[in-house]
């Protein structure tokens, strides 16, 4: 579950000497939120998102207006990039989650996928969703359930042993410690071709363990 | 029974009927400019060597004590040469001699040329190997060198500039030629020949000679403009048409020792000569260009 | 909310492109459009003069000075490429286009050494340095199944084979991660089963790295096994839009569906591999017709066709059509025409013919190889063709079927004169023909002709067709002088062309038409056997059912007995009786046609028949590749010739180590047919079918 197994690879890139102008339509005929800015052999030179395309007031304070319109026309996306030392960009072989860290701490909503200075791919918040949706074998259908247990070594694997001796596939298995109450952790785990009667009636007498939902999905 | 149609190729023109490929062909020339300012010069140098007789104001062998090495005037227009002839007229019958001994000589090494080119071409092997050879040796001679000793030896007259012209021109046609057979003998029609069982000789002007003719007509007209300026050099050096036959390369060997006193008398055979291989070459050029333009 | 990868890649919208010509401007692509979204492979399939490859180039802008795009947009990853200045086209071009051509020769430079052109290319693009580019060169080397890479990178261009070199230029294209890769029929030059191998390695570049593939083609096998959605060009247009499955099995437009009518495949029963051919030729871009493009040759075409151009619009979710009865074509509801269903049973059945006219045994044609040292030094042979029995019946079909390198058209040349056998005994209608055709009696060479591969290169350009037609009818005296003009006409007409070809030049006839015109130069003298080497290899599909059927019409109609050489197992089903596959100069399977496509089978014959690529996504086809490439005729491996590449040698005991040390015996599995192997019968019996259709029933 690397950043190459998700990203896009071949996204929309432009070069340094486009012109604004055109550059704002281009985003906004694709949708597209990122563009990276490259050179020769797709080497990062920058960075160029939604919000920068709009200019710095400051730089405009002594113009006037004629002067303003000459002034925005004549920009290219190298004036208002994001340069290449200021972007924050992943390598392909960073882990998914770290990707995720990275654009949560930052607030970002996209990443680049750099090799070597190269642009190689970019990575989207969706992308990471599309991720977290596949870890948790959303399209499969199978039983859902989810428990609560101590937040104590071993407790998990007391769960999946219980799971192994019924002698059933686990689809998906995670877990996180429950929000506001550190002492508890609550594992989702995903079991196919089992009634849910039966994974309720197994599971259920899992010792210190409680079962706060059950669902077929 | 499914009939085919006869939708016919290439934007409908050029079907069938071989008068109109022939003016396909001519129309070529024209629409080349080069090739067209080439035809004209040569077509008016033709003009005057054919009415000769009519334009010259005087006779070219005619001798004029009185007027030696004289600058262009109201009588003798381009001036007289050491022995009082005027050298207009004398210009203008050595046209005659040159548009009828170059294309002749131009004639004959390209037929001597062919047929070596083609029997080495086709025959490979040994015979291949022994043509090439001795056509290297020629080839390998300075050409002024190779004109020295064969009209020494044969001694000047106009049939020797013909054969001299030939003999050092037929390796180069020779070689072109073979290198085209070469070429053309791979193809799948000449193979469905030989297992026709014809003959080689068959094979070799029936079958290769007509598609080789595109490469072999325009290198005999740059050929064309070579000899003429051969034919030039051999008067120069006073192996070409004995005196007094006018000679555009003898009138400027002739004329060259008293270039002090007459520098046109030099002047005016040399732009002939010049202006003649130019056009020559200028025709063959564009030509050369249009042809193969849309390729 | 849109994600970047659903901006398509490439998305083009009613392109079209012109080129200036000496008569004025003709437009040789009109109103194509069509979509690759990334990471897809899409096929664009036509005939030669369709104009796919003129699409392609105005992709990467190499239209040449003539050519020019006169209307419609190239969006690549949602940027017009149209008007752009040619500085930005070229960093496009260098870092996410790139093309391979069917020649690999035009992509790589033969003076310099493989790995220095690769380095080149990362040296230049990305500033790499020279070791580091060398490494990234191996390891693309590697992705793309090259065996033993860091010695490839040493060579030269010409030291290794056509499929490798395809290989390298695949690897030199993708080293700087194009998002889309442009293969202009990059297989056609390959034999049959080297192309397998490179049609997987494209199969795997999508998944592997994500590159959208537009792959150009004729060949509708290749395209099925290539790609999952297809657009098929017809003079110019873009006649068809569709799924691979739908475009094969349920066409919308009479052109997708008469392509797939005469295309070859290898069905198990006469009936369904025969080729029913498109009549007509593909109109001149400077002489199109009104209405639809299509409409002169198309079996259904009513009035409303000819007056007004159909667009192209959508029949189906995904399936689009450019003609005013898609609908019905889809349903199927268009029927070919009684005259162009043939009386199968008719074409099919000859004579008795039980007299052998042509009998080889034992040839062998060696030409002597240049010894590597100046003066002296072992003579070595090329040994084209070792030790080789075929045998013809009189109004028969045999067909030799073998990749480029086995002999056969060494054996050809043998068996026609124009080359001499050094050892074996040939004899034709009782005659030693041993001899080379210079010395043979004229009556023989009358009764042996050929007919030739390429069809630009055999007829004379300088001559007319009713010329070249009239020499052999002259020369051999098949009629009377008086009645030379007529037999020309006569032979004319039965080729479908008309009297009035008999003046034009070749160069005015189409790549069939010229062909047609050979076979009637080859039985202008009424010869008794015609040897066909390759006659069909380099012209179009539509026109390869025209001219393979005519070839059996006139061996119904003059009862002349045929040798077709091929190297497509496909194209000779329906045609050869009997067939020899031959490998590295030897024929390893002899036997009538049924039994060929059937087990037992030579482990080469088995390999050949799964590497075909067929146009029908319902067959299922075993995979069978073969590793290595075809050893040096100058030093042919020991024992079985085969051993070196054979993928059933593990069938033996110890390996196949009887393979490398013995020759292999003939076993019979009937009368007729036999198989030049070690494996016993019965194991080669057991194997499976290669190739398995779901149905029997014929598609449209």
């Amino acid at each position: 579950m690397l950043v190459k197994d998700y990203m896009t690879r071949h996204p929309c890139m432009a070069e340094p000497n486009m012109s604004v102008i055109e550059a704002q339509r281009y985003m906004w005929e694709n949708g597209i939120r990122h563009l990276p800015i490259v050179g020769d052999g797709k080497r990062l030179l920058g960075l160029v998102t939604r919000q920068t395309l709009l200019v710095d007031p400051a730089r405009l304070g002594s113009l006037d207006m004629w002067e303003i319109s000459r002034f925005l026309s004549g920009l290219t996306l190298k004036d208002v990039m994001v340069k290449a030392r200021d972007v924050i960009t992943v390598e392909e072989d960073t882990a998914v989650e770290e990707a995720a860290r990275i654009m949560v701490e930052n607030r970002i909503g996209c990443l680049p996928v750099v090799e070597g200075g190269v642009v190689v791919g970019i990575i989207t918040d969706t992308d990471l969703l599309t991720q977290l949706m596949e870890m948790m074998a959303t399209r499969v259908p199978g039983v859902r359930v989810t428990i609560r247990m101590p937040n104590v070594r071993g407790e998990l694997a007391k769960l999946v042993a219980a799971i192994g001796a019924q002698g059933w596939g686990i689809l998906a298995c995670g877990g996180v410690p429950v929000p506001r109450q550190p002492d508890t952790w609550e594992a989702v785990v995903k079991i196919r071709n089992v009634p849910g009667e039966e994974v309720v009636a197994a599971l259920g007498q899992v010792e210190g363990q409680e079962i706060v939902d059950v669902r077929e999905m | 029974m499914a009939v085919a149609e006869t939708t016919s190729g290439r934007a409908g023109r050029s079907e069938g009927g071989r008068w109109r490929r022939t003016w396909e062909g001519i129309s070529i020339i024209f629409r080349s400019g080069v090739a067209v300012v080439g035809l004209v010069v040569i077509l008016f140098w033709v003009f005057v060597a054919i009415l000769a007789p009519l334009l010259a104001p005087h006779d070219p062998l005619a001798q004029d004590s009185s007027a030696i090495n004289q600058a262009p005037s109201s009588r003798y227009p381009l001036g007289t040469d050491n022995l009082g002839r005027d050298i207009l007229s004398r210009l203008i019958y050595g046209s005659r001699t040159i548009l009828i001994l170059a294309p002749l000589s131009v004639l004959a090494s390209v037929a001597v040329g062919i047929f070596l080119g083609l029997l080495g071409g086709y025959s490979g092997g040994l015979v291949d190997e022994i043509v090439m050879r001795i056509l290297d040796a020629i080839m390998a001679f300075p050409t002024i060198l190779l004109y020295l000793i064969i009209i020494s030896a044969i001694g000047p007259s106009a049939l020797n500039v013909v054969l001299a012209i030939t003999f050092v021109g037929a390796p180069g046609v020779a070689r072109l030629v073979r290198s085209l057979t070469l070429d053309i003998r791979t193809r799948d029609y000449i193979r469905a020949a030989e297992t026709r069982g014809e003959n080689r000789f068959y094979i070799m002007f029936f079958e290769i000679l007509p598609n080789a003719r595109g490469p072999i007509i325009i290198d005999s007209m740059l050929r064309v403009g070579y000899a003429i300026f051969s034919i030039g050099t051999l008067g120069f050096l006073g192996l070409g048409l004995p005196p007094p036959t006018p000679d555009w390369g003898g009138m400027i060997s002739e004329a060259r020792k008293f270039i002090w006193t007459n520098p046109l008398g030099v002047l005016w055979p040399a732009l002939a000569i010049s202006s003649l291989v130019v056009a020559l070459n200028l025709f063959a050029d564009g030509l050369r260009e249009e042809s193969t333009r849309y390729n | 909310m849109q994600q970047p990868r659903d901006i398509p890649v490439l998305d083009v919208k009613n392109l079209a492109v012109s080129y200036e010509t000496r008569y004025g401007d003709v437009q040789a692509v009109r109103d194509v459009s069509f979509t690759i979204q990334r990471g897809e492979a899409y096929s664009i399939v036509g005939e030669s003069g369709c104009g796919k490859s003129t699409v392609a180039f105005s992709i990467v802008s190499f239209l040449g000075r003539n050519g020019k795009i006169v209307d419609g947009h190239i969006m690549f990853q949602g940027r017009d490429l149209v008007g752009r200045p040619q500085e930005e086209l070229r960093h496009i071009r260098g870092d996410q286009i790139a093309m391979v051509y069917q020649d690999p020769m035009q992509a790589l430079n033969p003076s310099m050494r493989l790995g220095d052109q690769m380095a080149e290319v990362l040296i230049a693009h990305r500033g790499m340095e020279q070791k580091e580019a060398e490494e990234k060169c191996i390891q693309m080397l590697e992705r793309v199944y090259m065996p033993d890479p860091a010695n490839v990178m040493r060579r030269y261009p010409h030291q290794i084979s056509g499929g490798q070199q395809q290989r390298v230029v695949i690897a030199m294209a993708l080293l700087n991660g194009p998002s889309l890769l442009i293969m202009d029929e990059p297989t056609t030059a390959l034999d049959v089963t080297v192309e397998a191998t490179v049609l997987d390695l494209v199969a795997e570049l999508q998944t592997r790295f994500d590159t959208a593939i537009m792959y150009i083609s004729h060949n509708l096998g290749v395209v099925a096994r290539v790609s999952d959605e297809v657009g098929v060009m017809y003079a110019g247009e873009m006649v068809e839009r569709a799924s691979v499955a739908d475009a094969y099995l349920r066409p919308g437009h009479p052109y997708t569906l008469a392509l797939m009518h005469c295309v070859p495949r290898l069905g198990m029963d006469k009936s369904s591999s025969y080729l029913y051919p498109i009549r007509g030729r593909v109109p001149p871009p400077s002489n199109l017709p009104p209405g639809c493009v299509f409409e002169p040759r198309c079996d259904f075409a009513r009035p409303v066709c000819r007056q007004r151009r159909p667009e192209l619009r959508e029949v189906e979710p995904g399936h689009c059509a450019r003609c005013h009865f898609a609908e019905q074509v889809l349903a199927g509801e268009l029927r070919l025409p009684d005259d162009l269903i043939p009386d199968l049973d008719k074409m099919t059945t000859r004579g008795e013919g039980a007299e052998r006219i042509l009998s080889v045994e034992h040839a062998r044609t060696y030409y002597e190889a240049p010894s590597k040292r100046l003066i002296g030094g072992k003579k070595q042979y090329v040994k084209a063709v070792d030790d080789v029995s075929v045998e013809v019946r009189k109004g028969r079909t045999l067909g030799i079927v073998g990749e480029s390198g086995c002999g056969k058209s060494t054996l050809a040349k043998t068996i026609i004169g124009l080359e001499t056998p050094t050892d074996g005994k040939l004899e034709f209608m009782g005659v030693d023909i041993s001899t080379p055709v210079s010395q043979r009696d004229l009556d023989l060479i009358k009764n042996l002709q050929m007919v030739f591969q390429n069809p630009d290169s055999t007829l004379n350009p300088s001559f007319s067709v009713g010329s070249q037609i009239a020499r052999p009818t002259r020369r051999f005296r098949a009629v009377p002088h008086s009645q030379v003009h007529a037999e020309v006409i006569r032979l004319l007409d039965m080729m479908r062309l008309g009297a009035n070809y008999y003046d034009r030049l070749p160069r005015q006839l189409s790549g069939g038409e010229k062909q047609r015109v050979g076979i009637a130069r080859a039985i202008a003298g009424r010869p008794e056997l015609v040897l066909c080497d390759e006659p069909v290899s380099s012209l179009d599909v539509s026109v390869q059912a025209a001219v393979l059927n005519l070839l059996l019409q006139v061996q119904q109609e003059m009862g002349t007995t045929m040798a077709f050489i091929a190297h497509d197992l496909s194209v000779v089903r329906f045609f050869c009786d009997t067939i020899a596959v031959m490998y590295l100069g030897q024929v390893v399977e002899f036997g009538p046609a049924e039994a060929i496509y059937a087990p037992p089978y030579h482990p080469y014959t088995e390999a050949l028949l799964s590497a075909v690529p067929i146009p029908d996504p319902r067959t299922e086809q075993k995979h069978i590749r073969l590793s290595g490439t075809v050893p040096s005729a100058l030093n042919p491996p020991g024992g079985c010739r085969f051993h070196t590449r054979c993928p059933r040698r593990h069938m033996l005991p110890d390996g196949g180590r009887i393979c490398e040390v013995e020759v292999p015996p003939w076993q019979c599995a009937t009368e007729e047919h036999r198989i030049f192997c070690h494996i016993p019968l019965e194991e080669l019996r057991k194997m499976d079918k290669v190739v398995t259709v779901e149905e029997e029933t014929h598609a449209g």
